[in-house]
């Protein structure tokens, strides 16, 4: 699923990004430039456009202008089926699993852009369709085991525990080993231990060669598993650099922290 | 393992003992029942329960609600009729055929299978109102109001099947094909794809799955065994009106479905034995038997919303753990599901 050549220089370049709901400027000319085998964090206060960036990489929503380069490929148009065949696949901020079917088909879905086999396929039981499922069987346990739910199999998704399902959801993501990983907030409702497990998770992904992009609220996630940070805010990129750069930039604690409210209302 | 295989394990078990009790009983029924209607309302069963297993995998697996099933089965009666009679075509040929036509019909309805909901149900009512008028509309072609007559009986390899118990064979098997094919669809690649798309579309696209492809295989496929099941049903009755293809047809169809259980095949197959037996068993108290019949509807509702299918599974937990509760060692099931 790796795409474009090994001289591009990003994975992903976003150019003026911008999307708008009405009057609303939710993303407003975002440059975003994601190196390969990187984990890119994305933060911001809340209503900072970090969602609606991630939803417009992964092309839930048009962008209104801008465009969107995927590797050497230019994804601005592209649907989400299109992307996620592409090699962009997610997670949700507020979990959608499957949640009637087992843990193991739920991360067998991830693959199913990877197999062809079809219904004629199923009902004629053919070897191609016996190879693909042993195949998918052994790749979806692979995937389970490394997110940590080797055990849990042949649950339903929908009765396993909150912090279950986030790495399910992880799970089925990862897959079909895709280039970029796109993380919408993955240790929201989490315990701290639950959370470092899933940072120790992130790193272990891009070390396996998955670039990832991570939205997240928990400032210790991010600056311990981030290369790279950018910093949104009413919609704008705010700054952009290394974890200890981003921590010591004044616009970004003002911005955390609050400022006067003259301010307030001179950037409203 | 956190979980013990063991209790799913023993109720495939069971499953297959009621399948394997059904599909014998099935064969020996036209021996043990001398009465040639009861083997012409088993047709028709059989018939009415190919279309809902036809629905069952649009409505209950792929989650879009048609109420236009009834168009499908027009044509595909419709076709089996004129390609026995104006082309002289062999029955198996003419069967195809029906399933065919009805399929490429379907392809009509592809643009709305971005639809959902009450919208798409609307949309094929009106596909399905269309048909019921082009049917009765074009004489020419259908006989119009008159209807459709002289339609041979079905016929294999030259044998024309006079007996009403060999159509039986042909319309069961017909059935129990449709049947076996849907069971090994389920655990598919394609099965988990078309249950992932009714249970969350968007994180089934976040899979990379073409959901719009998606539905409208499952409309051809649902069209196709509707074909089947209407030229089945042309050659069973030998007569086509255009009555039989309303809108009220497809309410039934959907009923069939309801009742036995959303997202049961053999729960379609329960719903049709309910929907197409119950009034001729009722025939005895006249003209009282549909209201009896909306009575049984509303009661079986208010079981819950798994249907008749919930309440056999329950209902066999219950006997299945009296059973082993009185005596030590475990018996057969004492009752086998038509």
């Amino acid at each position: 699923m790796r795409t474009g050549s090994a001289h591009e220089p990003w994975l992903l370049e976003a150019r003026s990004l911008t999307r708008r709901f009405g009057g609303l400027l939710a993303v407003d000319g975002v440059d975003l430039s994601v190196g390969r085998g990187s984990v890119h964090g994305l933060i911001g206060p809340n209503g900072a456009g970090k969602t609606t960036l991630l939803n417009l990489v992964a092309g839930v929503y048009g962008v209104s202008s801008g465009t969107l380069h995927f590797g050497a490929r230019d994804i601005t148009r592209y649907s989400t089926a299109k992307r996620a065949r592409a090699g962009i696949r997610r997670t949700f901020q507020n979990l959608k699993l499957f949640g009637e079917m087992t843990a193991l088909e739920n991360v067998a879905l991830g693959l199913h852009a990877d197999t062809c086999s079809g219904f004629f396929d199923a009902v004629l039981g053919t070897p191609r369709h016996r190879r693909e499922e042993r195949d998918i069987r052994d790749r979806s346990m692979e995937a389970l085991r490394f997110v940590g739910l080797g055990g849990i199999a042949a649950m339903r998704a929908g009765a396993l525990a909150y912090g279950h399902r986030r790495l399910l959801e992880i799970a089925r993501a990862i897959v079909a080993r895709p280039a970029l990983l796109l993380l919408d907030e993955p240790a929201a409702g989490l315990n701290v231990n639950e959370a470092a497990h899933v940072s120790e998770l992130i790193a272990r992904i891009r070390d396996a060669g998955t670039t990832v992009i991570l939205v997240e609220h928990h400032m210790d996630v991010v600056m311990r598993v981030s290369d790279e940070i950018t910093v949104l805010n009413y919609g704008r990129r705010l700054a952009h650099g290394t974890p200890t750069q981003i921590q010591e930039d004044p616009d970004v604690i003002e911005a955390y922290l609050g400022r006067s409210l003259e301010n307030e209302s001179a950037q409203a | 393992m956190t979980i013990s295989p063991d209790p799913a394990a023993a109720r495939i078990g069971a499953t297959r003992w009621v399948t394997l009790l059904a599909v014998a009983a099935l064969i020996v029924l036209p021996w043990l029942e001398a009465d040639r209607f009861v083997l012409h309302v088993f047709s028709l069963i059989a018939i009415a329960s190919i279309v809902a297993m036809g629905l069952q995998l649009l409505l209950g697996c792929s989650g879009q609600l048609s109420i236009g099933q009834a168009a499908f089965y027009g044509i595909g009666a419709y076709t089996s009729a004129l390609l026995t009679t104006k082309l002289g075509l062999p029955f198996p040929l003419a069967l195809l055929g029906a399933g065919i036509v009805a399929a490429v019909a379907s392809l009509l309805m592809v643009p709305i299978t971005r639809l959902t909901g009450a919208y798409l149900a609307v949309a094929t009512l009106g596909f399905s109102i269309i048909v019921y008028l082009v049917i009765k509309n074009e004489e020419w072609l259908t006989g119009g109001s008159y209807g459709f007559i002289s339609i041979p009986r079905a016929a294999l390899f030259g044998f024309v099947l006079r007996d009403p118990m060999y159509s039986y064979y042909v319309n069961v098997g017909v059935a129990a094909i449709v049947y076996l094919t849907f069971v090994r669809i389920q655990g598919s690649r394609f099965g988990r794809a078309v249950n992932a798309i009714r249970e969350d579309p968007d994180a089934a696209r976040a899979c990379g799955l073409r959901v719009t492809l998606l539905k409208s295989e499952c409309f051809v496929i649902a069209a196709f065994v509707a074909g089947l099941a209407g030229s089945l049903y042309a050659h069973e009755v030998r007569y086509l009106a255009p009555n039989d293809f309303t809108f009220w047809k497809s309410i039934e169809i959907l009923i069939m479905v309801v009742i036995g259980g959303v997202g049961s095949l053999a729960g379609a197959i329960l719903g049709a034995a309910v929907v197409v037996g119950l009034p001729e068993f009722l025939r005895g108290i006249g003209d009282y038997r549909m209201l009896v019949f909306g009575a049984i509807l509303i009661a079986t509702m208010l079981f819950g919303e798994g249907g008749l299918a919930a309440i056999c599974t329950t209902l066999g937990r219950r006997l299945g753990g009296l059973v082993t509760r009185l005596t030590p060692k475990p018996a057969g099931t004492n009752e086998s599901v038509q």
